[in-house]
């Protein structure tokens, strides 16, 4: 409940690119943020962030001068957070990783889909775990094709051969 | 804000050697050629394109 009652406070602002994480109560004002960008961190106005006032690399540099946890950011592609290294000192999984646990957009949550194709492959659509031989992959938002028609040359995946054989099914 | 215990995979796809195609877990079945929306949790799908019972497998991989 202390949590909640914490973040309620916390804002949000995103781009499309990226979202910066805006905690009030953890701010010290350092004020390197309007200092160095002004154009997004402007506490004169409201919304005091407007994201469209830089570029996304220009944002990112900037926020991770917050010395704290007042000013954070991740990619809105999840995918992307994962490789995300520690020289990117106010990304969330650093300073506030219970934000990279939050269902969002179409990640956790989200059924995978299966789909099978009329007289072709399956597709598979979403964050899913693949196995096949001894190899163990982990797919995130994204997708694979499995042949279904027995012939393609690049097993497990499909290469297009049920076309030309005329599979049926 | 209410927090869920998802994990990024909730799904596995296994493809099994020299047979089907397993799926479990947190995923819908669309079968585009039959016209069903499923989701059932547990399936097996065949891969060798001989099942009388498609897009499921009836163990004809084993016939070849």
């Amino acid at each position: 409940m202390e949590k909640n009652m914490s973040l309620s406070d916390d804002r949000e602002y995103t781009n499309g690119e990226i979202t910066v994480y805006w905690k009030p109560g953890a701010c010290v004002h350092a004020s390197y943020c309007y200092r160095e960008l002004i154009e997004v961190f402007d506490p004169s106005r409201r919304p005091w962030v407007d994201m469209k006032g830089a570029s996304t690399m220009k944002i990112i540099e900037t926020v991770n001068m917050c010395p704290t946890e007042a000013l954070t950011w991740k990619w809105n592609d999840e995918g992307k957070n994962e490789d995300v290294g520690s020289d990117q000192y106010n990304h969330v999984k650093f300073r506030r990783p219970e934000l990279m646990e939050k269902p969002s957009s179409a990640s956790a949550g989200t059924p995978v889909s299966v789909k099978v194709m009329n007289d072709g492959p399956i597709i598979i659509k979403g964050n899913f775990n693949l196995k096949y031989g001894d190899i163990e992959k982990e797919i995130k938002d994204s997708l694979i094709s499995i042949c279904r028609c027995g012939r393609s040359e690049h097993q497990p995946f499909c290469d297009g051969t049920h076309r030309k054989k005329g599979f049926i099914g | 804000m209410e927090k869920e215990e998802n994990k990024p995979s909730e799904a596995i796809v296994e493809v099994i050697t020299g047979g089907p195609l397993r799926i479990s877990g947190n995923f819908i079945l669309k079968d585009l050629k039959r016209g069903d929306e499923s989701t059932p949790g547990e399936i097996w799908l065949c891969r060798c394109g001989k099942s009388s019972n498609k897009p499921y497998c009836d163990g004809s991989h084993r016939n070849k």
